[in-house]
């Protein structure tokens, strides 16, 4: 167990390290920022200036080794465009803004799942089993995007305000994003959740709670339910990549002032020290609940090996 | 603004009397505790103001920190912390500052502050101050060479000398905001940027970054007050949502109104719409570069020939893009200087003659062999336009469109090509725009004085694409020589006719900045300047 | 329970149908598209601008889905639309298959540090959120179809190789390739003989949801501006152009927005089709 986990965790180290020497070479590419700094009415020599006050004149190598020192401190450098440490501004927007939101998509898209998948799962093919089936299908072909724009039509602009459509602050601004958000995950996880009742219901010990005369709802809620946890991990694992990459978007459409909106305006913005920050937390997020969920299989199953 | 009607004796620019306190007229219902918030479209980067100013950045930067030379609602100069500034010789301006003003943290301002921020300003003695220098959008000591020293006359004037006669030196130190000079020493640079202290009528308590700024009224402000305790400048970047916040009572005034909702808003009653036209210029640029001043490959610019660059100009339908796509929220300008610039002269429109336009390809050799394609010497009039999407706005993008259209209809072969506007920046500074490339991009001016449209085809820079030729050049020269008001507005006058034949670039609009507000607001005028301004406006309960 | 199990496949058979239906229409759509279109998907026309769809006041039949912000008409941008999101789906997915597929074989058969080095690489980019990639890639590359299906493509290798990868691993403890490679055969014709006709079904699976996945990818680089360049028709760039026009327009986000869902839902039926038809082991998986 302990090699395993150091095993891991090398692994871990290695792919976060991978991710952001791909993003440090990549946005270097895309050019740099000086001359967004600088009027449009400068001249090279202005703008040779300006490059050279921001350090982005030395040889890519140099800076490299530099990124690479100083993240080893917790250094990410200062935000070129907002002239502030760069790993702040990236927790700033990653807390509470978008913990905010991937927490009450998960939530709303697991709470609201259990109920819908087992009314599915206890009524197979008969209509609601149908209904559920189709708005799953329905939830998880739209692009996201469209939804939020479609929310919006109609509980902002047609209700006239009903629900705020931008920014965050109160619980009611949290209503729009969340449900675009989890409408995806929420179509998933209702069809792993029937597939997994359809096949724990006939097995035995299920019978013999019913036997012994158990309420039907304690019997799905306690005993059914659990068993069909070890996919729904999984699937959670997977699902946090999804939901930082949907807030992405998401965050764009409600003016959510979150770390994906955060990036998504420093990319144009060439600002290389956030877009670093911002790409190196979410991949650490990403691998960490990942390594989280393999850990946790083993404690849920003890059949699954730790190799 | 609403100092210049209020108190009419500031409105007599460069010889203002001392009034430090206006009298304030309180609005019957006025809610004198009260919040409004604003929602802008973006937050600012920046609030130290050597970083830059710009469309957004001026609206929060001004609330906090002024200049010495403040603006009324029309955009004329009135005093702001210099009471007066004069040309005392050719080669030298002096500005008697304001008495009694402090920063918000007790600091005085004075003649000491002024030479600080010049030395700043123009990066000099940063050692002796121990202060860094900061990455800045302009280089005074490049674009004002002629600009020597500066000295302490008394505790309240300050001398600047020159090298050159220059007539527009008030304006470009003028109109630059001041910071304090102990705070900044004690603190460093990134405080003037983190928490701004100015003298301006309010002051910062939290900035949210791209999310909101809340502010709190300075009582002890020089001038007109604010007639509410609290500010709120809140990022909304969406313009439907901008909109619906203000329907919705969550927001009490909304900058950036797009045209087409702007004329749904007029029929509501329970919202205002005003409007001011702005000194944002969008253009067409074109290569019309010679060979030797580009990434060029041997090639002259395919636009080097003004007749070329004319004949495009009377090819745009700028009636159409005005009344369908702005709905009259723009103005046509032939002028390369904006409408509401000092020393602005209205030039004669371009026509919209696609005959005399194909006329006077033609007279360039440019002629249509029946392929419905301009060509000369075998080779078609190509162009890629290179079109910096979503960086300008919504009706921007439509219109680079509709004018790849329209020029598409000319019988020029136009491609269009999106780009992200730092690339755009990227290409137009290494000089790697293709010799048959375009761009569209609008300029805008922090200053008041054409000056600043005008030095644009001076030096060769990103919107330089089209150098003066020597007899627009010596004209230009001329401009910046002459220190006699009226000779200058001629000069002025003569130059920018000039340029309107000789077409720079292909004129395509002036815009007229919307704002819509819920009738709580009272007093609130659109300044024609970049920013939004407080004073005198009130909330009422 | 014979019944229920031909009533699932009934219902099952009836979905696919449908989602078959919905293909066929969007193809037909996509290869039509000129013949059925009303007017022109690029030509513009200001004077028309932002006409509602015909049943509503104001509304002009010539434009039975109403006009954009530059006057063209919505339907014919909408069927001109089917090409360029079918197309970009169809290619960007086989380029993915082409670099997933034989990594995949080659690192589950051979196993050792080629095999730690892609999967590595692909946790890599795993890790990496998939539109900033995207969005990274295209301002280096600059917007265009090509660079567009590029990214699109090769970002999607990872999946392939990582499904090929799991069951060329068991297939080669399996007995029949075992006994094969004891009898001698080569590398090369274990893998292209045994091997590759097992996954076949899997990686037909794989690919049909990944188009769907495509679709909306592209359509959220449309939406964050980095498709197609203008005046191309896309569905994504569309919804793009309409998010400002929500108060005022409507019709310019709702449609090809509504096109999108059907063409992506039919793709997903008819992979829930294959699915059970081809690779019920699948099931959890995906």
């Amino acid at each position: 167990m302990p090699r395993f986990l150091l095993r891991r965790l090398l692994h871990t180290l290695f792919v976060v390290w991978g991710v952001v020497t791909a993003v440090f070479f990549l946005v270097r590419l895309t050019g740099d920022p000086t001359a967004l700094l600088v009027d449009p009415s400068a001249t090279q020599a202005e703008i040779a200036h300006t490059r050279h006050l921001l350090g982005l004149d030395r040889p890519w190598h140099v800076q490299y080794v530099d990124f690479l020192f100083g993240m080893l401190r917790g250094d990410f450098g200062q935000s070129i465009q907002l002239r502030r440490p760069a790993m702040q501004l990236v927790l700033e927007h990653l807390w509470p803004a978008t913990v905010e939101l991937a927490v009450a998509a998960t939530v709303l898209s697991t709470l609201l799942a259990i109920p819908l998948g087992i009314v599915a799962a206890t009524h197979q093919n008969r209509a609601p089993d149908h209904l559920s089936r189709l708005a799953s299908l329905l939830l998880q072909s739209m692009p996201s995007f469209w939804l939020g724009l479609v929310l919006i039509l109609v509980f902002a602009v047609q209700l006239n305000g009903l629900l705020p459509a931008y920014g965050a602050g109160t619980w009611r601004h949290l209503i729009l994003p969340a449900v675009t958000l989890a409408a995806a995950p929420l179509a998933q996880n209702v069809r792993l959740l029937r597939a997994g009742l359809l096949d724990v219901l006939p097995q035995d010990y299920i019978r013999t709670a019913r036997a012994k005369g158990l309420p039907e709802r304690l019997i799905l809620y306690r005993h059914a339910i659990w068993n069909t946890a070890i996919p729904f991990l999984t699937v959670t694992g997977l699902s946090v990549g999804f939901m930082l990459s949907g807030a992405i978007v998401i965050e764009t459409v409600f003016s959510w002032p979150g770390l994906g909106r955060l990036i998504v305006q420093a990319i144009p913005g060439r600002d290389f020290p956030v877009i670093q920050a911002g790409v190196f937390v979410f991949a650490l997020i990403f691998v960490l609940v990942n390594l989280a969920v393999d850990l946790l299989y083993a404690v849920v199953d003890p059949r699954v090996r730790l190799s | 603004m609403i100092l210049g009607k209020r108190c009419g004796v500031r409105s007599l620019a460069l010889l203002a009397l001392a009034i430090p306190l206006c009298a304030s007229p309180a609005h019957p219902a006025a809610d004198a505790e009260g919040e409004l918030i604003v929602a802008l479209p973006d937050d600012t980067t920046n609030m130290d103001p050597r970083i830059g100013m710009g469309s957004i950045r001026s609206t929060y930067i001004r609330q906090v920190y002024e200049s010495l030379v403040d603006v009324d609602a029309k955009g004329k100069p009135v005093p702001g912390l210099a009471l007066s500034w004069k040309a005392v010789s050719p080669l030298a301006w002096e500005f008697a500052l304001r008495p009694g003003v402090t920063f918000h943290n007790g600091e005085a301002f004075n003649a000491d502050t002024v030479l600080f921020n010049l030395d700043r300003m123009f990066r000099r003695n940063l050692d002796r101050w121990g202060i860094k220098e900061v990455p800045a959008a302009t280089s005074f000591e490049k674009a004002f060479p002629f600009v020597t020293r500066w000295e302490k006359v008394n505790d309240l004037t300050v001398r600047i000398h020159t090298s050159d006669p220059s007539p527009t030196l008030w304006d470009f130190i003028g109109r630059e905001p001041l910071v304090p000079k102990d705070y900044t020493i004690k603190n460093g640079v990134e405080a003037v940027n983190d928490r701004a202290v100015g003298t301006g009528p309010w002051k910062l308590m939290e900035w949210r970054r791209k999310d909101s700024m809340r502010l709190e009224r300075n009582s002890a402000y020089w001038g007109l007050q604010p007639q509410f305790a609290r500010l709120r400048l809140q990022v909304i970047p969406e313009a439907g949502a901008r909109v619906a916040a203000l329907r919705a009572g969550q927001v009490g005034l909304v900058d950036a109104v797009p045209p087409l909702d702007a004329t749904v808003l007029a029929r509501d009653p329970a919202v205002k719409v005003v409007s001011s036209p702005q000194k944002l210029h969008c253009r067409l640029y074109l290569n019309g570069r010679p060979k030797d001043t580009f990434d060029s490959g041997g090639r002259d610019g395919l636009f080097t020939d003004s007749r070329v660059r004319l004949a495009l100009n009377l090819a745009i339908n700028r009636d159409a893009i005005i009344k369908k796509v702005f709905h009259g929220y723009a103005l046509a300008n032939a002028s390369p200087v904006s409408s509401v610039s000092s020393g602005y002269a209205a030039q004669e429109p371009y026509p919209y003659d696609i005959a005399r336009a194909k006329a006077m390809l033609a007279e360039a050799g440019w002629r249509d062999r029946g392929r419905g394609i301009l060509e000369k010497d075998g080779a078609p009039l190509a162009m890629q336009l290179l079109f910096p999407s979503k960086h300008y706005g919504q009706a921007f993008d439509e219109v680079t469109l509709a004018v790849a259209e329209m020029l598409k209809d000319l019988g020029v072969q136009v491609t269009v090509r999106p780009i992200d506007f730092a690339t755009l920046l990227q290409t137009v500074t290494k000089g790697t725009l293709p010799y048959d490339g375009g761009f569209t991009s609008c300029r805008t001016s922090n200053n008041l004085d054409a000056d600043d449209y005008l030095r644009d085809w001076t030096a060769l820079s990103l919107i330089n694409w089209a150098p003066y030729p020597p007899e627009l050049l010596e004209l230009y020269k001329a401009t910046r020589r002459e220190l006699d008001p009226r000779k200058r507005l001629a000069l002025l006058a003569d130059l920018q006719r000039n340029v309107r034949d000789w077409a720079p670039v292909v004129s395509l609009y002036q815009e007229i900045k919307i704002y819509a507000h819920s009738p709580r607001v009272v007093n609130f005028t659109p300044l024609t300047e970049l920013n939004m301004d407080f004073r005198g406006v009130a909330l009422t309960k | 329970m014979p019944r229920a199990g031909a009533a699932k496949r009934l219902r099952r058979d009836g979905a696919a149908i449908l989602g078959l239906l919905v293909l066929v229409a969007a193809l037909g759509a996509a290869l039509l598209a000129p013949v059925l279109s009303p007017g022109d998907p690029v030509k513009n026309d200001l004077l028309g601008r932002l006409s509602p769809p015909m049943w509503l006041d104001g509304g002009d039949r010539a434009h039975p889905l109403g006009t954009d912000t530059l006057g063209r008409d919505v339907l014919s941008r909408l069927l001109h639309g089917a090409r360029v999101s079918l197309w970009i789906g169809l290619t960007a997915v086989m380029m993915a298959a082409i670099l997933g597929v034989p990594i995949g074989l080659w690192t589950g058969y051979r196993g050792g540090w080629p095999d730690d080095l892609f999967m590595r690489l692909g946790e890599i980019q795993l890790a990496f959120p998939v539109l900033l990639l995207g969005i990274a890639l295209l301002a280096v590359l600059g917007a265009s179809l090509v660079n567009l299906i590029l990214v699109l493509g090769v970002s999607g290798w990872i999946t392939y190789a990582r499904i090929v990868r799991g069951e060329t691993l068991s297939l080669k403890e399996r007995g029949f390739v075992e006994a094969a490679r004891a009898l001698g055969a080569p590398d090369r014709y274990l893998i292209f003989r045994h091997i590759l006709p097992n996954v076949w079904a899997s990686i037909v699976v794989v690919a049909t949801f990944s188009i769907a996945r495509v679709i909306i990818a592209e359509a959220s680089l449309s939406f964050l501006g980095l498709g197609l360049p203008p005046p191309a028709p896309s569905w994504g760039a569309m919804l793009d152009e309409g998010r400002n026009y929500l108060t005022t327009g409507w019709w310019l986000a709702l449609f090809p927005g509504l096109a999108i869902l059907l063409v992506v839902l039919g793709i997903n039926l008819v992979g829930d089709w294959l699915r059970d038809l081809l690779d019920p082991r699948l099931e959890r998986g995906i």
